[in-house]
């Protein structure tokens, strides 16, 4: 037994190395003094401030949450409905297909949709901008909250609903002041998830942007081309710190919700 | 059967059915859920609806109350036709057999839900929560939520809330399958107290026989979306119409033979089990030669260890099994030709002064009066 426990240890310090060092190296080096940014020349938060006078980046994180926030809340709204439609009409002619067509997105290459967004706005005659990278955030995100619906969903008792139209509430109160308070948990874990899948979305921004609205990670990737800098340590940090806490706080909300069932 | 049925109160040409289902067909598909269903349910009854699952019970129910629609038929409740008015406007309540408790409100405003709805005055929606909360004796637990009630309290929240709208018919489906024995049994009786108390009509599903026997005025026994037999519970027991009612309610034996006409002894059936005429006091209309059948409840078959003093119906057979439930034992007798019979006997004396055990040859006897003619 201990040998196969020793084994474990080993196993999940390899396979969260791994996965971690990289992300935790960049952390650390954003603090460093030293400009180089593979030599350790002592902890300073000089770069941080830096990073408050650089006007480009403090744009392009000003554009990333405007498009974030706009794009995760229609997205939610139009993936709650979604949702909701996915599991209230049961087994219909077709339903596979639906499904299938609301997951798509998941498993699609972004470069594919990101291109195929890229030639509708073309076709359309659309200029790209802020609008545009909005528009193909929702597009994205959507799939994400339909399925997190969906799956809070197939735990909700129908005879609740039932129970409130029993009562003399129309359908539309119903799911007013019953439905959607019950999986409102599920609502806000879905706006969060597609909040930061808007906040670190590279391939399909850079498709679908133009030149006025520059992404905080395209930003950071073309300032990449010119050579890392400890202030794009900086920023990525930031940004890792944002997602993270978005990720924590929709799955404890997602756990709350758990347990309330 | 149906010169027994007209003499039920309830039944007399005055009195008005409050609830009236006419033809009621409802079909998923292919598959026919109700099948050309007629119903007449009485002001302030408490009715049954029985049968085994998938009999088409809880979708009738559920068409009562809207959540269904109709393929064909209607309802009239009070005169008034309901088939097409959607769920939140008709007079009609549910409590659901999940109970479907707002898990995100309290017991209180769960309550006041439904007069809410209507628009009801603060003060005098208060006042009716309170007075639901008493009649359920849960005035403790108003301000609790859902989660954090027993399966008997949620249970009594659901019924205050579906009763607090005074609807003119309150529907009940499988009230009492999430609870356990005893407390089943206690519920019951305080369903019949407030049924009387608020006067209100109900309609209750349940697969539970003897639940249905303990608190309906009448019985509907249901099979493959059709009415079986519709009569008070005492009826359904005793006089079943065929065989399914009278297999489905309770313990029977069956004794399958032929017709072999009257005599001052009653009905004669010759015996599969016997070869030998068994009697039976109800009169039967039809020829000589045909196949009949006499179902006999268990507690009616008297069970002895010496030849019965009687001219007729007795059997004789082997003790197989004995079980014991402490206020009556039940004995499976095996007959000469393998047959096995099934009898109840009160255990009046001690059981150590019993003095029937496994092996015993054993009598079976029963009255004439005691048996039920079945015609299929």
């Amino acid at each position: 037994m201990k040998k196969f426990g020793n084994f474990n240890i080993v196993a999940l310090v390899v396979g969260f190395s791994f996965l971690y060092i990289p992300i935790i190296l960049l952390i650390l080096f954003s603090f460093n003094e030293s400009r180089l940014v593979t030599v350790w020349g002592g902890f300073s938060t000089k770069w941080y401030v830096e990073l408050m006078q650089n006007q480009g980046i403090k744009d392009a994180a000003w554009v990333t949450i405007k498009v974030a926030f706009i794009s995760s809340t229609v997205a939610t709204a139009l993936g709650t409905i979604a949702g909701l439609v996915m599991t209230r009409f049961g087994n219909f002619r077709g339903r596979t297909l639906f499904s299938g067509m609301i997951y798509a997105p998941m498993v699609m290459p972004e470069v594919i949709i990101g291109l195929s967004i890229l030639l509708m706005f073309v076709t359309l005659a659309i200029d790209r901008g802020m609008l545009t990278v909005t528009l193909a955030h929702i597009t994205f995100s959507m799939c994400y909250v339909a399925v997190i619906i969906q799956s809070r969903m197939s735990s909700y008792d129908d005879s609740i609903t039932e129970a409130a139209l029993d009562l003399g509430c129309t359908p539309f109160h119903t799911f007013r002041l019953i439905t959607l308070p019950i999986i409102m948990p599920a609502v806000v874990s879905g706006w969060l998830l597609s909040f930061t899948l808007s906040l670190d979305d590279l391939v399909i921004a850079s498709f679908a942007s133009g030149p006025g609205a520059t992404t905080l990670p395209m930003k950071i990737y073309s300032m990449v081309r010119l050579g890392v800098t400890p202030e794009i340590n900086a920023v990525s940090t930031i940004l890792v710190g944002l997602v993270t806490l978005g990720v924590i706080t929709a799955s404890i909300i997602g756990r709350r919700q758990k347990n309330t069932n | 059967m149906t010169e027994t049925t007209t003499t039920e109160p309830w039944l007399d040409s005055n009195q008005k059915p409050y609830i009236q289902i006419e033809n009621v067909t409802k079909k998923f598909g292919d598959f026919t859920a109700i099948d050309n269903l007629s119903l007449d349910i009485y002001k302030n009854e408490f009715f049954s609806l029985l049968g085994p699952s998938g009999c088409g019970k809880t979708t009738l129910l559920r068409m009562l109350a809207g959540f269904e629609r109709f393929t064909e038929g209607r309802v009239l409740v009070d005169g008034e036709d309901i088939t097409e008015i959607p769920p939140h406007l008709r007079p009609i309540n549910m409590m659901f057999q999940s109970y479907a408790l707002f898990p995100h409100m309290t017991v209180e405003k769960n309550i006041a839900f439904g007069l809410k709805q209507d628009k009801m005055p603060e003060n005098l929606i208060n006042q009716r929560v309170e007075e639901m909360l008493e009649l359920v004796e849960l005035t403790d637990f108003a301000k609790r939520k859902p989660s954090q009630l027993s399966g008997g309290q949620s249970q009594r929240v659901a019924l205050a809330r579906s009763l607090a709208k005074q609807p003119k018919l309150l529907l009940l489906d499988e009230p009492l399958g999430a609870l356990d024995k005893r407390l089943r049994e206690q519920t019951q009786f305080e369903l019949m107290d407030i049924q009387e108390k608020l006067e209100v009509t109900f309609v209750i599903v349940t697969h539970d026989q003897e639940e249905a026997m303990t608190v309906s005025s009448r019985i509907g026994v249901m099979d493959s979306g059709k009415l079986i037999q519709v009569a008070t519970p005492t009826q359904i027991y005793e006089a079943p119409i065929n065989r399914e009612v009278a297999d489905f309610i309770g313990d029977v034996n069956i004794f399958k033979g032929v017709y072999k006409g009257q005599d001052e002894k009653g009905t004669q059936l010759l015996s599969e089990d016997s070869k030998s005429i068994i009697y039976a006091t109800q009169k039967v209309d039809v020829p000589v030669g045909n196949r009949i059948w006499f179902a006999l409840r268990p507690e009616k078959l008297e069970i002895t260890k010496k030849l019965p003093e009687v001219d007729c119906n007795i059997l004789k057979g082997k003790i197989e099994d004995i079980g014991y439930g402490g206020s009556f034992s039940t004995y499976h007798v095996k007959l000469e030709n393998g047959r096995q019979l099934t009898a109840i006997r009160a255990n009046r004396e001690r059981t150590a002064e019993h003095h029937l055990t496994w092996g015993d040859e054993v009598y079976l006897h029963w009255a004439p009066h005691s048996a039920v003619v079945l015609l299929s």
